[in-house]
């Protein structure tokens, strides 16, 4: 702008604030368009800016009126005017007029080199290409105009004319004057699309971070997804339906959320059951990259201005693939009712498909592996203790939260006539090995105690097959042989280098049995001492593995300290003991990730 | 129109939200994107249900945040759906929360929308934005005389 500087700076502040005579002292063109400049600040869209440039060209001495036309595509946007007559501003309607708008595209191959270009009109000639505004600047009394086409964006270009009662000559500073008002607006514009891009840019991150976050947050799939949808409402769509393939091949919607409550519903059953989306959703996941579907690309399903249904308000429709690892899970589709300009790039909405996708895929891995691991402990562990007369058992296991590999703690109960054997072990370490080893150690302590063997040789033999086996992983057991005593029973313990039983008494005594021995794989012909106690009616025996007296609070006190108070209170409830005391260790833990295992027999009264 | 039903004014506001810094973004944030519309701001639930009954106009809009001491935006949200004279009042929660079973709730006690508030104020500016949005073009479209907003600037 060759000569807006010193002497519009000088003007600027009283004109600004004085409307009165003074300010039209400085009426220089430069003084002008400086105040054209200074009023841009706030400005937001660029076509707020029509009342300031009609108003500084229609001052212009030779104008009669200013027309000017906004273009997308060869398509005519909308047509603004401002004569003397016709103050403020208006939006001419369009009067159906047919426009050339292709062949006044401006030469935007390079807008900086080229700038707005200014071109002669003179109407006598007729309207030829210059539609529509020949007729409205004829009939303000123009001979003649000036058109300056100029580029606002791809595919997006305006034209400001000026009407002219006779043609004005090569030099005339109108045709600068004209240029300089579009190399403003073009100016304004870029600075207003820079700040909008830059405004999208930081909301898809907040987005994306607080989304990522969510997803992070958590393993259950379809809370999370609910999550994430109700996050996407109405920051980037006013509708988000998730769809995830089921084992039997079909896509439903897990996930939806809309703006509006009275469309929730609607939006899950139309995604659910409408054919057209069906198809399209189907159509995006054969492909890498999501869609945006607008207008015709909308024809025949339940959304956009041809249909009556409350989708009739939803402008696009995109949809992404949700892949992970090379396999499709399902689809991510946003419903916008907002205008284009706010809508979010396809790049972004893929982007978030991504994450999506791969939280999915962590999730999902993550159930199937848990499913697995609960399946393999259960067959690791008996599916029922049996129910001898005189005596109450009950058990429980407690898988650790943090781990997924397979445990090594066992236990089992055999009865054999009036007699019943009881074990409980632990295999050091997890994951496969362990769990083959769990196996085998379950397995052959109750086959050597339903053929008669006694504790302690039970421990024994298992201790040399292990070794036979040459496994290089350590096994403690405890094995306990309740045999009727009177009106109790007699319990013989062996142990091999697990911790001891405890025996709570019918008055509330709780006492650890006596006995030790070491760690099986370890020494070859290791001999097993049994202890022997008697259990009256109303004494119950607990066994458990180290994974209850481990268990640490906050405070990394160990469970092990209140055990003697637990097992009274425990004993005291009744019912199924074993589990109340899995209960209370998992209550009182904080730390300690192993697995716990608790099997308890009570002696009842015998009739 | 309903015996004793109140005008909407479409184009005003009530902001019912205890924390004083979210009732500042959320002035900042919709005199940047709607500068007409007309913003009344309270920091409690209780009283609210009594002063729209006192008033003869009516907010076209109401946000409310659900974590409020004395009575919650619940509690709100249940008074002001049990009264008939508020039925074309668009309510809108505005809350941090994602968990499905508290959209839920709300959707069961009558809210138009259910708003997460995000942290990120860009975000929470375009959130805004899109919730107002919606509800003036959806109660344009619902009833087309007279058009959303229109009187906006005559009083």
């Amino acid at each position: 702008m060759p000569g807006a500087g010193a002497e519009g700076l000088r003007g600027w502040g009283r004109v600004e604030r004085d409307d009165g005579p003074k300010a039209a002292r400085d009426h220089s063109w430069a003084a002008r368009l400086h105040r054209l400049w200074m009023v841009t600040g706030g400005v937001t869209d660029v076509t707020a800016m029509a009342d300031h440039v009609y108003a500084l060209l229609l001052a212009e001495p030779e104008v009669l009126a200013v027309v000017g036309t906004r273009w997308t595509g060869g398509e005519l946007r909308y047509t603004r005017r401002l004569t003397s007559g016709t103050r403020p501003v208006t939006e001419v309607a369009e009067d159906g007029t047919k426009s050339a708008g292709a062949a006044r595209r401006p030469d935007s191959s390079d807008p900086a080199a080229h700038g707005p270009a200014v071109v002669d009109r003179l109407l006598p000639d007729g309207e030829g290409d210059f539609a529509p505004e020949h007729r409205l600047l004829s009939d303000a009394g123009a001979a003649a105009a000036l058109e300056c086409r100029f580029v606002l964006g791809e595919n997006d270009w305006a034209t400001l004319s000026v009407g002219l009662a006779v043609p004005v000559g090569p030099d005339d500073p109108l045709r600068q004057r004209l240029t300089q008002v579009c190399d403003v607006l073009v100016a304004i514009n870029r600075r207003i699309v820079d700040v909008r891009a830059h405004e999208r840019r930081q909301v898809e991150e907040a987005f994306l971070a607080e989304a990522s976050f969510l997803m992070d947050e958590s393993l259950d799939i379809e809370e999370t997804l609910s999550r994430v949808a109700r996050l996407a409402v109405p920051a980037v769509a006013e509708g988000c339906v998730v769809h995830l393939f089921q084992p039997d091949g079909r896509l439903v919607p897990v996930a939806r959320a809309h703006v509006a409550a009275t469309a929730q519903d609607w939006l899950s059953e139309v995604t659910r059951r409408d054919t057209w989306t069906g198809d399209t959703l189907r159509r995006v996941m054969r492909g890498r990259t999501g869609v945006v579907l607008r207008e015709a690309e909308l024809a025949g399903g339940p959304f956009g201005a041809a249909t009556d249904g409350p989708g009739r308000l939803v402008r696009a429709v995109s949809v992404s693939p949700l892949r992970a690892r090379a396999r499709a899970l399902g689809t991510l589709t946003f419903l916008f009712q907002r205008t284009d300009e706010d809508i979010s790039g396809l790049r972004m909405l893929d982007d978030l498909a991504r994450r999506a996708a791969l939280a999915i895929d962590t999730s999902t891995s993550y159930e199937l592996r848990r499913r697995h691991v609960a399946q393999l402990q259960r067959h690791l562990l008996p599916p029922a203790l049996p129910s001898p007369r005189g005596l109450e058992l009950s058990a429980a296991y407690a898988v650790a939260d943090a781990s997924l590999d397979v445990g090594g703690d066992f236990y089992d109960a055999v009865q054999r006539g009036d007699e019943v054997a009881l074990f409980i072990g632990d295999v050091c370490g997890r994951g496969a090995e362990a769990a083959a080893m769990t196996g085998l150690a379950r397995h052959t302590l109750r086959t050597l105690l339903e053929d008669g063997a006694a504790p302690g040789r039970a421990l024994e033999r298992l201790n040399q097959a292990l070794l036979r086996e040459k496994v290089s992983r350590f096994v403690t057991a405890l094995v306990t042989l309740l045999v009727p005593d009177g009106d109790g029973y007699l319990l013989h313990t062996a142990c091999a280098g697990h911790p001891p039983p405890m025996v709570l008494r019918a008055d509330g005594d709780v006492a650890e049995v006596h006995v030790s021995g070491v760690l099986m794989g370890v020494l070859d012909g290791h001999r097993y001492r049994t202890a022997t106690v008697r259990l009256n009616p109303g004494d119950t025996v607990v066994m458990f593995t180290d994974g209850l007296t481990e268990a640490r609070d906050a405070g990394g006190v160990m469970f092990e300290t209140r055990l003697v108070d637990a097992v009274r209170r425990c004993g005291a409830a009744r019912g199924a003991v074993a589990e109340h005391l899995v209960g209370m260790a998992a209550d009182f833990r904080a730390s300690g990730d192993d697995d716990t295992a608790v099997l308890v027999a009570r002696v009842t009264e015998r009739s | 129109m309903l015996e004793g039903a109140r005008r909407i004014d479409p184009g005003s506001v009530l902001v019912v939200e205890d924390s004083q810094e979210d009732a500042e973004a959320i002035q900042r944030a919709l005199s940047s994107t709607h500068p007409a519309l007309r913003l009344e701001f309270v920091h409690r639930g209780e009283g609210v249900v009594d002063a729209l009954l006192a008033s003869d106009v009516l907010p076209g809009l109401v946000l409310l945040d659900l974590n409020m001491p004395g009575m919650d935006g619940h509690g709100l949200l249940g008074a002001l759906r049990a009264r008939p004279e508020f039925r074309d009042v668009t309510l809108v929660v505005f809350t941090s929360s994602t968990a499905p079973a508290e959209v839920d709730r709300c959707y069961a006690a009558g809210a138009d929308s259910y708003i997460y508030k995000p942290v990120n104020f860009t975000l929470f500016r375009t959130v805004l934005k899109g919730a107002v949005d919606y509800w003036q073009q959806s109660r344009a479209q619902a009833v087309p005389e007279p058009p959303e907003g229109s009187d906006g600037s005559t009083k």
